[in-house]
């Protein structure tokens, strides 16, 4: 019990020296009693209270902050893109529906020429979800990734154009997840749940625990990308869909291949003329959306090997 | 800053201006705990920065239950250097010749570069706990109810705990001194 009550004093005394900013002596002729006991155990928290001098190292912080910047830009990126994957089912089976529904009017026509700044652009994005989940095949999948593709680069240099570098990172998130996709379907993965179309399941329930610790922080993929994408020139390809040689799904097979050649020359080039166009500010979004799509490109190419 | 709870709930829709200030708020406090924690500024920068890292990417798992944002935060730094020594075996950790006080002039920056030394040297000595409630009230500045918070101990164990650390850090200075 005295313990206790001297527990009490000492952290009433050391509120009144280190948060409300008394001196030792005010604090010590408030517990004359105690004074003695007190007053070492006060110094002592002081000079622990130095400790708290310690600062981060200039260079350690700036870096510190540089990498959480990057880290924070991509996290925003990657939420804002994968944001259909956090649908809960029913709201992906009712826009399905919608857009189903709506299909037969105009609102899908004028949708699907509409760019990230029209209202109409979430009917677009909506009409190729509910596309990319009604479409049966692998092969099928994979066309329509290439198409999309090719509709995010030209909504890329659209929007550099008008010098809008948050919507160029934006759409060049979401230009990185149809063409990694693409990679899946043609690599023909079993079990892969698409991203951006039904989800396996809605996350879980967070306890809200904090998480346990990971020693791999995700890297902040900040190199300057290259100017310019290498010519592409890779020989056709001779196994067929999914390492089968079946005539027709080579043919197929075949048919993808040239696809993919296409898009990547034009839309590099598409890009490239875009970086010569668009003004400062949304250059380093356009360069980074040009080494996405080399990237992206050359994965699809080496698949389809 | 601007209240703490709308701060949170920004930038767990994404807000990264407010996820900004919130690392700006704390990142030094997180730093200094670590510090004290394992003694070794290097290896508290490495640190640091993965706490940050780690509360980016599960702001969205947190969630207000009366509880702060700051003992939540404190406790993943807490993981953090559980982490760290789990993996680390700890024999004598060298002192630290990196070590950064924000002195105004050289000399003063050197003298208070061997107080951190020391105390940091001395904190060594002190249990787990004991350690954990000096580095959480003396250099990251909690009140003894966010200690609690962060410890999930009562407030008079905490308070026990501080008493038994500043007694224990009075004797490992003493013997220093000697």
């Amino acid at each position: 019990m005295k313990n206790k009550e001297f527990d009490n004093i000492l952290n009433d005394c050391l509120e009144r020296l280190l948060v409300k900013g008394e001196s030792l002596e005010q604090c010590l002729e408030r517990y004359p009693a105690q004074a003695a006991e007190l007053g070492p155990l006060l110094e002592t928290a002081l000079a622990a209270r130095e400790a708290s001098a310690i600062q981060p190292r200039p260079d350690f912080r700036a870096r510190a902050r540089y990498q959480f910047h990057s880290a924070l830009k991509e996290t925003a990126s990657r939420r804002s893109r994968s944001s259909w994957g956090w649908f809960p089912r029913w709201a992906t089976v009712a826009a399905i529906v919608l857009v189903l529904v709506l299909a037969g009017g105009g609102t899908v026509v004028a949708a699907d020429s509409s760019m990230p700044d029209s209202p109409l652009y979430s009917v677009k994005l909506a009409t190729e979800q509910a596309r990319l989940t009604l479409t049966p095949s692998q092969m099928g999948k994979a066309r329509l990734c290439a198409e999309l593709a090719d509709r995010r680069v030209a909504e890329i240099a659209y929007m550099a154009e008008k010098g809008d570098a948050e919507q160029v990172v934006i759409i060049t998130g979401r230009l990185d997840d149809k063409l990694d996709l693409l990679v899946v379907l043609i690599e023909g993965r079993g079990g892969v749940s698409l991203p951006g179309i039904l989800p396996a399941a809605s996350p879980p329930e967070e306890a809200g625990a904090p998480p346990a610790p990971t020693t791999t922080p995700p890297p902040p993929d900040e190199e300057p990308p290259p100017e310019a994408a290498p010519p592409v020139a890779i020989p056709p390809p001779e196994k067929g869909w999914g390492g089968r040689d079946d005539t027709a799904q080579n043919g197929s097979r075949v048919q993808l291949w040239n696809t993919v050649v296409h898009d990547a020359a034009s839309n590099q080039a598409t890009l490239r003329q875009a970086l010569d166009k668009a003004p400062e500010r949304a250059r380093e979004a356009l360069r980074r959306a040009l080494a996405v799509s080399e990237e992206g490109y050359e994965e699809a190419l080496e698949a389809l090997e | 800053m601007q209240d703490e709870e709308s701060l949170v709930r920004r930038a767990q829709k994404n807000d990264q201006e407010a996820f900004a200030q919130l690392y700006e708020e704390y990142f030094d406090r997180i730093y200094r705990y670590i510090t004290l924690k394992i003694g070794d500024a290097v290896e508290a920068e490495d640190l640091t920065q993965q706490v940050f890292l780690n509360t980016l990417r599960s702001i969205s798992s947190f969630k207000w239950r009366g509880r702060p944002f700051s003992a939540w935060l404190y406790r993943i730094a807490h993981n953090q250097v559980v982490d760290y020594l789990r993996k680390k075996k700890r024999t004598d950790l060298p002192l630290e010749e990196n070590l950064a006080s924000g002195g105004d002039n050289p000399q003063t920056a050197a003298e208070r570069k061997l107080d951190i030394e020391r105390v940091l040297s001395a904190t060594r000595q002190l249990t787990d706990a004991q350690r954990e409630v000096i580095s959480l009230r003396f250099t990251s500045e909690l009140s003894i109810a966010q200690v609690a918070e962060v410890m999930g101990k009562s407030q008079g164990a905490v308070k026990a705990l501080q008493h038994s650390g500043i007694v224990a850090l009075r004797r490992a200075l003493t013997v220093q001194g000697k």
